[in-house]
């Protein structure tokens, strides 16, 4: 990683007819000659399915999954398999969308969430189904067979809003993060109950202000988080202790990324190759990697890149492609996605 | 005329009883506010007690009605419900049993009375069922925007 690199732009996609909240790649596209396909969705109730043409190397909008959800659709995730779209939306419901033929269909929607769902993430087996929301609270949602879906938990910890839950990516450990300035990590105890079994907030050098979203590395054993403090956030774990019969191995703040951003970090991804990027309130997208030449105790990382006027408005979310690509899709509140990628400056 | 020395004293004299009667007014004020505090106070906690004891009465009654009807269907038919839903009405019935109604003072009070709530809402998604106790305190009424 010692060159320098380029975001180059490759298209800007308009269609949305309002902010454009997040954007999620299906996972089982991109690789083996399946054209590489993502979801999008939007302040204007819809959401987005787009491929990219092989013939012509164009992004074009293959579906728009409308008339399900009656308010602004925040967040969207596609199962392991891709075959399944889960969407969390401000009308309180979170839709399921299986894709049949060149369509989607809503097969499922879980009601429960008192109003507002700001997020939902999916297993690493596809088994189990996560989904938060303003009403500070965590729901988590067993697949059954048949598309049913049945609730396995509500929890209730965070004493604010909830804005992300993510899996972590091997392991049935759900993360979630909040407007109360922590994050949260939840543990079954092997008898189908899940409990919060750690909280990482000011007090353990976590965030002084919202936290919006975070990633896992590669192997699952870092994980990055991003805030309205301004700042990103390094956590590790013993993996090892992890997966043993030990039990549960807590994170702890390995360091933090400060003086890089002036306005709110809204969405952090960190990609297999290990490259951190994010997307902020200052149109810009930033990528962070970890720098070898750091004192020996703990990891640091340095900026390689940072795209000013990335988009003309907030960048609200910013995610690479699945595989080997160095694709990157990023939405903002100028209601386009654009899909660039990363390449060495010649 | 008091054949007093000092004309000063005098003076105090003169005035003393104006000024204690301030300082008695000020005693008689304040036992007769204390009483009608104290009266007032404890007619006041008496309506907050039962409000907020009928409030909670009603909803454990809410819960323990939904679950004896779920565990009848349970018992009609065995197998209409999951086994998790099963057990969610076997562990709010064991909650509503532990619940200390006579002892509001009793911490657990609210541990307990935010587990059924808990699982109640985890029964009614699993059961695609839109039942809400109508007195449950909303944690957001305000419509303010936020993202």
């Amino acid at each position: 990683m010692e060159l320098d690199w380029e975001l180059r732009e490759l298209q800007t996609l308009e269609g949305h007819k309002d902010r454009v909240w997040s954007v999620a790649w299906n996972p089982a596209t991109g690789v083996a000659g399946i054209p590489p396909m993502f979801a999008s969705c939007s302040g204007d109730k819809t959401v987005r399915v787009w491929e990219q043409t092989p013939s012509s190397s164009s992004w074009d909008c293959k579906a728009v999954l409308d008339e399900t959800h009656t308010r602004t659709v925040r967040s969207c995730a596609w199962s392991p398999s891709g075959k399944l779209l889960a969407t969390a939306s401000f009308d309180a419901t979170t839709g399921i969308w299986e894709n049949v033929g060149d369509d989607f269909e809503c097969v499922s929607t879980l009601e429960g969430h008192e109003n507002e769902v700001k997020s939902v993430s999916w297993n690493a087996s596809g088994s189990l189904l996560a989904t938060c929301g303003r009403d500070k609270s965590v729901w988590i949602w067993e697949v059954l067979p048949g598309k049913e879906f049945e609730c396995a938990s509500v929890l209730q910890g965070h004493t604010q809003d909830v804005k992300m839950v993510m899996w972590h990516p091997t392991m049935d450990i759900l993360f979630s993060c909040s407007y109360d300035n922590s994050v949260k990590v939840w543990a079954e105890d092997g008898d189908d109950d899940w409990h919060c079994v750690q909280t990482l907030n000011e007090a353990n050098n976590g965030h002084s202000s919202t936290v919006w979203a975070l990633s896992f590395n590669g192997s699952g054993d870092k994980m990055v988080t991003c805030s309205d403090d301004l700042t990103m956030k390094i956590w590790g774990t013993d993996l090892k202790k992890m997966m043993s019969e030990d039990g549960y191995a807590p994170w702890s703040h390995l360091c933090t990324l400060s003086g890089y951003h002036d306005r709110t970090v809204f969405s952090v991804h960190w990609s297999r190759k290990g490259l951190i990027v994010t997307g902020a309130a200052d149109d810009a997208i930033r990528l962070f990697v970890e720098s070898k030449d750091g004192s020996v105790d703990e990891p640091s990382y340095k900026m390689i890149l940072r795209k000013e006027k990335a988009h003309d408005m907030d960048v609200n979310s910013v995610q690479w492609g699945p595989g080997e690509t160095r694709l990157l899709a990023s939405a903002s509140d100028d209601g386009t996605i654009k899909i660039w990628e990363l390449q060495p400056v010649a | 005329m008091d054949p007093r020395p000092d004309p000063a004293d005098a003076v105090a004299d003169l005035f003393d009883s104006s000024l204690n009667l301030e300082d008695a007014h000020f005693k008689e004020g304040y036992a007769e506010g204390y009483d009608y505090g104290l009266e007032a106070g404890r007619e006041e906690a008496r309506q907050v007690g039962l409000k907020v004891g009928f409030e909670t009465g009603e909803e454990l009654g809410f819960y323990r009605g939904c679950v004896d009807v779920w565990s009848s269907a349970i018992r009609v038919d065995p197998e209409r419900f999951s086994s998790r839903v099963q057990k969610s009405v076997k562990t709010m019935e064991l909650l509503l049993e532990r619940y200390p109604v006579l002892d509001p003072e009793n911490e657990s009070v609210q541990e307990i009375m935010g587990d059924l709530r808990l699982k109640f809402k985890a029964i009614c998604a699993s059961l695609g069922v839109k039942l809400e106790y109508k007195g449950y305190p909303k944690s957001a009424d305000d419509k303010n925007m936020e993202f």
